[in-house]
């Protein structure tokens, strides 16, 4: 019999970050270890801490709008149609159906973006090199239709409250189009190098299983969700931008497991671009920004509007005291709180499995910190 | 069961994968951008440096100094003076400052003008040796900034 | 304003001349809140089609326990405070739930004054965690009974709390930045 203190182990404690590559920016985890396996975990954020709703206090509406780009900036598109909608509910205007549309084409293709990016990092923290440089490739082609529409790539400030302020320019439908027709067979070159890849399911079969119940538990919504069999989706739950017009499917589910997360972030992003064809045939005419008093004053209130952006459910909650700033802005980030849902799908893993499980939950420190 | 078993003792999995990266081997799928010698193309609307325009016929600054721009700016990085002038009656920029390092580029002073002078241009090559560098006079904004241009 | 109506014992304060131009929820949930709760919910409001009820902070863990298990509200989405220091009671609690089977939202509110500890609701959400920990670290709310009360987004030994009215938007930790920056200012 083997004496009983040489097997007996102490527990390590490992510090993760801030600076490690697999962390997707400046997340620490200290992993409290025995041996391999993950016994706990902490995360210690913040180090990307802004102060965003503090921002927001001293700023006009308005000039609010560019800082909401600055928190998950691989969808900022995302970000400024939740706070316009917000302000929008607020003083009780509606965008004009032509922008309505627009912003779904643009936050459509955003969401493809922020995928693209998630799956070219994901795959790499894996051990895949390959597919980041696909992703990047097509991804650079969305940047390029944001760039000629907006002038900028990364934070975009596409919309205004109201709608949007720049035109389309021309041949932006047609460069949409052919985006699609390129994309979706691309989709496929991924899948055909991932799906079915040994060392890829090894990796990733069940490992950081959450089920539809701690889902809920945790508030982890988004891909993680639906792919624990949850079919809930704020696009179709509570349409907001006219989506309850086009066509589309929720992709799910049914193990809450890393692969899993990976099938529906793939067919999401099929699905993004069966919207944006949709959308682009039939751009309506007209305004593209509502009637917005130039000096903003929404009538004392409160209001919450949340969308479904790429990483689970944007929430906007603005109390206005009457004044030209809000009150009160606050951010619900759906990668804080998808967060932390990280020490239960962690525990009793191997140290491996961190990693890929930081990157299926898909977080951008930007909006995690604020 | 013999046919997974023969899939993965031939390495199916890997040659479906190698099979997709060879076929994106092809030497026109090229993206990389000899920077410093080609400088890239930015699109029309693109956000880069501020610029003061001047009237083409006459040169006179287009500027009519009502100082909406700095109203506009979220970071409140436009400082300006404007004086009357004596002989139109008219108001007249005086002095500009544009502090570019803490500019974000969200195009909102842009927007405010309501004579097109303040414009953000397509030039993107900003940075300076010193942080008082990126701090932009009159005659910064009105003349742009001039980076190198290599030769190659 | 007409959703801050102050507990039965203290005078009412002074009505601003502007107030939220609320009207009363009426729905069957709402009734059997009512029911349920009494006294304990002052009101149950709805404001641009959003419903929300506003409670006594005693009752709010136990309206949030009664919610997620008689209304099926099964989702914690946020939990935030709002500060307003004119008022007696300066902060205001806000828990934004939701029903996946109902597909409806409501928010459940409560004024607290400064010092008063609210029982943790992390019992009954675990998302309220690190959402009670946020507003802990923003407003210095403290949360009692929760397992982990610790500064989440700020470093651990910052002094003051960002998001209250009377911390100004230059104002920062002198010492901390000192001490561990080593520059004199960060602005």
């Amino acid at each position: 019999m083997p004496d009983a203190t040489f097997l007996d182990s102490t527990e390590l404690v490992l510090n993760m970050g801030p600076q490690h590559p697999s962390t997707h920016g400046v997340l620490r985890v200290i992993l409290k270890l025995d041996g391999e396996k993950v016994l706990g975990t902490d995360c210690v954020i913040g180090y990307l801490h802004r102060g965003v709703e503090k921002i927001a206090e001293n700023r006009t509406y308005v000039q609010f709008n560019p800082y909401v780009d600055r928190m998950d900036y691989v969808a900022a598109v995302s970000n400024s149609l939740g706070y316009c909608l917000a302000v929008e509910k607020l003083i009780n205007v509606e965008a004009p159906p032509r922008a309505q549309t627009v912003r779904v084409i643009l936050t459509e293709l955003n969401r493809i973006a922020s995928h693209l990016l998630w799956l070219g990092t994901h795959a790499l923290d894996i051990g895949a090199l390959t597919p980041v440089f696909y992703c990047f490739r097509e991804r650079e082609e969305i940047l390029k239709i944001f760039e000629n529409y907006c002038g900028a790539r990364l934070t975009t400030h596409a919309f205004r409250i109201g709608g949007l302020q720049y035109e389309l320019y021309e041949g932006f439908e047609q460069e949409v189009k052919a985006f699609c027709d390129m994309f979706l067979p691309k989709v496929a070159e991924y899948e055909e190098l991932l799906t079915n890849n040994r060392i890829w399911v090894k990796r990733l079969q069940n490992i950081g299983i959450l089920t539809a119940e701690e889902c809920k538990q945790y508030g982890v919504t988004g891909p993680v969700l639906r792919a624990a069999g949850v079919r809930w989706d704020l696009r179709k739950a509570q349409p907001y931008c006219g989506y309850e017009k086009y066509d589309f499917l929720i992709p799910t589910r049914q193990n809450g497991d890393t692969y899993d997360r990976y099938l529906v972030r793939m067919e999401e992003m099929r699905q993004s671009v069966r919207i944006i064809r949709q959308a682009v045939e039939g751009i309506p005419d007209g305004p593209a920004i509502a009637k917005v008093p130039k000096v903003l004053k929404p009538p004392m209130g409160e209001a919450y509007v949340s969308i479904e952006a790429p990483k689970g459910e944007l929430g906007y909650y603005i109390v206005s005291d009457g004044s030209t700033q809000p009150y009160r802005v606050r951010v619900r980030p759906p990668s804080f709180v998808n967060l932390q849902a990280l020490d239960r799908m962690v525990r009793g893993a191997l140290i491996a499995d961190v990693v890929a499980v930081i990157g299926t939950l898909d977080i951008v420190l930007g909006e995690v910190d604020r | 069961m013999i046919r997974a078993f023969l899939k993965r003792v031939f390495l199916v999995d890997l040659f479906e994968g190698l099979r997709v990266t060879f076929r994106n081997q092809k030497p026109k799928y090229i993206y990389t951008e000899q920077y410093p010698a080609q400088r890239p193309k930015v699109a029309e609307r693109y956000r880069g440096a501020p610029r003061l325009n001047l009237n083409p016929e006459t040169g006179e600054p287009l500027c009519i100094g009502c100082n909406l721009c700095a109203l506009a700016c979220p970071e409140s990085l436009i400082v300006m003076t404007s004086i009357r002038d004596e002989k139109t009656k008219r108001k007249t920029m005086n002095t500009f400052l544009f502090d570019t390092s803490r500019c974000m580029f969200c195009g909102l002073c842009e927007e405010a003008c309501p004579s097109d002078a303040l414009e953000l241009t397509q030039d993107f090559e900003l940075a300076t040796y010193t942080r008082e560098g990126q701090i932009w006079d009159r005659k910064m904004m009105e003349e742009g900034p001039k980076p190198t241009r290599y030769k190659c | 304003m007409a959703e801050e109506k102050p507990l039965p014992p203290k005078p009412a304060p002074p009505k601003p001349p502007a107030t939220m131009a609320v009207i009363p929820w009426q729905a069957e949930l709402a009734a059997r809140l009512k029911d349920r709760f009494g006294d304990r919910i002052s009101e149950l409001s709805s404001y641009l089609g959003q419903n929300f009820a506003i409670a006594q902070p005693e009752a709010i863990v136990e309206i949030l326990e009664w919610l997620k298990s008689e209304g099926d509200f099964d989702y914690l989405v946020d939990i935030t405070a709002v500060d307003w220091p004119k008022k007696p009671d300066r902060f205001e609690l806000v828990y934004i739930l939701y029903s996946f089977s109902r597909n409806e939202r409501v928010r459940v509110k409560a004024s607290i004054p400064e010092g008063f500890r609210p029982q943790s609701a992390a019992g009954v959400h675990l998302t309220a965690n690190w959402l009670e920990r946020e507003v802990f670290d923003m407003f210095g709310i403290e949360f009692s009974g929760h397992p982990d009360l610790r500064r989440i987004l700020m470093p651990e030994d910052w002094q003051g709390y960002p998001l209250r009215k009377d911390y100004p938007i230059l104002q920062q930790d002198e010492h901390w930045v000192h001490e561990n920056v080593g520059i004199e200012s960060g602005q």
